[in-house]
């Protein structure tokens, strides 16, 4: 180890150029592939609120289609009946909750302020018990609150700050979209980058809101299931898929019958997009084509890389004759060569990574397709760094690594001894 | 008893347009302790006979038998090892690896072995340039010493494995009169403490005549 960093040091003395471009170059491949890896990562990461996301599966919609020679489909979220029937009760899922699907754009005035937008949310009480916002002020509402639509509502704390100032926040009224509301509680400030559970504001849901069911089936509503610790999602799924049947029968009197879109989704499934009311979100192209961009990433560098080190190789041709010639096998050849160059690509590498997490935590732009709504939200550190980053950023070095330095070596191992010592 | 036997041993080297023998029919038997130089004209086929020897090139026909070995057919890493522990290299320009000091290079042959720890390795190192009156310049890079030193320190690399043969292509070469003197004087020694094998190529006659036996080469063959 020691004599690899003494030979890298002295690379970076007389070959400067080379040693420090194919620096650069590792630090900016691994840059770009880590911002990638990170925008990702911040779809799948449990972060708050969304501290469940390993446990979490969200049955979003329902699609039907017309039985017989009718040939209408329609597709939307679900309805408190709906839902209930598909989602309650399921074997291995601990807490269900019943949400709006979307947010609303709403005004806020509060005693201290004019009126201001902000997003609201419709929640039913166990939403709190499933996702994380954890208190500053007062508490959530309570399932009977919500059940009877009580004009309560729970804001964050921003938002609290900025309607009602320094005065008690809990059990202030506010006016949400021109209605007086109680806050009966306030809840740290989070993400819109948690797509599933952000929110300023959160306002009481129930069956008899007819705002968010547009027909006995179809309307806004989601089911959040947080499935207890180790139950493989495809149990909870193959149990969701028996109770579409169940479904069916009901919808068969009205010439109708449900489409099974492999509901409900992970948090992969949803970070990636390709779910939809009527179709079904097809993974392996989604990993496929991640493959495919990771690969792009790391093949156009590492063969940039490649010649660096080929040239960074060419004059050091003698001495690898002279190692061949004191018992230095071509696998040992082979390994120094790897092994020199992967402490390179992971200096290199550290400097990426770092370049990244500071880019990928500043940047908003870079998830302005995640419904970031244009509040410019960026992910916390913890989002993005964590044991499945710095492994994915090891993982890459060394593939980066090998890809670049497997021909380089195994052309200097197969050198002649003679010729290489011989050589200038 | 003979440490080192090549029979019939020819090279040639082959390309698509021109064929050239480098060795033809060669014979030679060298005995345990024995100081032997090579001597004869550029590019007669002296150091390919060296090479060969060093198990660092193939004969193209014949035998070679080194310390009742013949590694003909070894796999690399066979003949890798034999070389570790039984061959030490001594080269006209010396080839030390500028990127490491001293006891790096010396101690260069000693990572390739199995079974030494670092200490070992290091006591070891330190033996062998305090024999040869090196043991001040162990941090120093090859840059900082002089052709004369460097040459030791070369040879310090080839001994410290303790090898059966040294095989040294023109050890005194790139060196003046006098430091060529030491490092021939250094060579004389571990024959004659070491018991050491030593086959040199040289174009010195004075120097040649030190040693106990001259062969003398002429277009890929030993005429005397």
């Amino acid at each position: 180890m020691k004599t690899k960093l003494i030979q890298i040091l002295y690379d970076m003395r007389h070959q400067p150029v080379i040693a420090w471009v194919t620096f650069i170059a590792t630090a900016l491949s691994i840059f770009l592939i880590m911002v990638v890896v990170m925008m990702q990562q911040v779809g799948i990461t449990p972060f708050a609120p969304e501290s469940c996301r390993d446990r979490l599966l969200l049955g979003a919609y329902l699609h039907l289609t017309d039985i017989g020679d009718n040939q209408g489909d329609s597709s939307a979220g679900l309805t408190f009946h709906s839902a209930r029937i598909l989602y309650s009760d399921l074997e291995g899922v601990e807490r269900v909750s019943y949400f709006c699907i979307y947010k609303d754009d709403s005004d806020v005035k509060g005693q201290q302020s004019d009126a201001f937008a902000v997003q609201s949310r419709k929640v039913d009480a166990e939403f709190f018990n499933i996702f994380d916002h954890p208190l500053v002020a007062g508490r959530y509402f309570t399932p009977d609150e919500a059940n009877s639509l009580l004009p309560v509502a729970v804001i964050t704390e921003s938002t609290a700050r900025r309607a009602l100032g320094d005065t008690e926040w809990a059990g202030a009224k506010i006016l949400i979209d021109q209605k007086d509301y109680t806050v009966v509680g306030v809840v740290n400030d989070n993400s819109t980058l948690a797509t599933t559970a952000s929110g300023d504001v959160f306002l009481p849901i129930a069956d008899s809101d007819p705002s968010v069911q547009w027909d006995e089936y179809l309307g806004a509503i989601s089911a959040a299931l947080l499935v207890k610790e180790g139950v493989d999602f495809q149990s909870v799924r193959d149990q969701v898929k028996a109770r579409y049947a169940t479904l069916d029968t009901e919808l068969a009197p009205k010439g109708q019958k449900t489409v099974y879109h492999e509901a409900p989704f992970d948090q992969e499934t949803i970070a990636s997009g390709l779910h939809g009311s009527n179709t079904t979100p097809d993974k392996n192209s989604g990993r496929n084509m991640r493959l495919a961009i990771y690969a792009i990433l790391l093949i156009v560098p590492a063969i940039n890389l490649s010649s660096m080190l080929h040239s960074r190789m060419h004059r050091r041709i003698s001495e690898i004759g002279v190692r061949r010639a004191f018992g230095c096998t071509r696998s040992r050849i082979i390994a120094d060569i790897i092994s020199e160059n992967f402490i390179v690509t992971l200096i290199g590498g550290i400097v990426g990574v770092t370049l990244g997490v500071i880019f990928a935590s500043t940047y908003s732009g870079l998830y302005e397709n995640m419904d970031n709504f244009g509040r410019g939200d960026t992910p916390a550190i913890n989002a993005i760094v964590n044991w499945t980053t710095i492994l994915t950023a090891i993982g890459i070095c060394f593939l980066l690594n090998i890809i670049s330095a497997s021909i380089p070596a195994w052309q200097a191992s197969r050198l002649n001894p003679v010729n290489a010592i011989n050589s200038k | 008893m003979s440490i080192i036997e090549l029979s019939g041993i020819s090279k040639v080297y082959r390309t698509k347009e021109i064929e050239t023998t480098a060795l033809e029919n060669v014979n030679l038997q060298v005995n345990k302790g024995e100081f032997v130089s090579i001597m004869g004209p550029s590019g007669c086929g002296k150091s390919t006979l060296l090479n060969i020897i060093g198990l660092l090139d193939k004969a193209t026909t014949g035998t070679v038998t080194l310390l009742g070995n013949q590694p003909q057919g070894w796999s690399d890493a066979a003949l890798s090892h034999f070389r570790n522990e039984n061959l030490g290299f001594v080269f006209q320009s010396f080839h030390l690896i500028p990127s490491l000091n001293v006891a790096a290079n010396v101690e260069l042959p000693l990572t390739y072995r199995s079974g030494m720890t670092a200490a070992q390795r290091r006591q070891r190192v330190e033996q062998v340039l305090e024999r040869l009156e090196m043991s001040h310049r162990l941090k120093h890079l090859p840059t900082q010493l002089s052709g004369g030193q460097c040459q030791r320190v070369a040879i310090a690399r080839a001994i410290v494995g303790a090898p059966s043969i040294i095989l040294a292509d023109e050890p005194t070469g790139n060196l003046d009169s006098k430091m060529g003197a030491e490092v021939m004087a250094l060579l004389h020694r571990l024959n004659e403490e070491d018991g050491t094998t030593i086959v040199m190529v040289t174009h010195n006659e004075a120097q040649a005549q030190e040693t106990d036996r001259i062969i003398r080469f002429f277009d890929g063959r030993i005429i005397s």
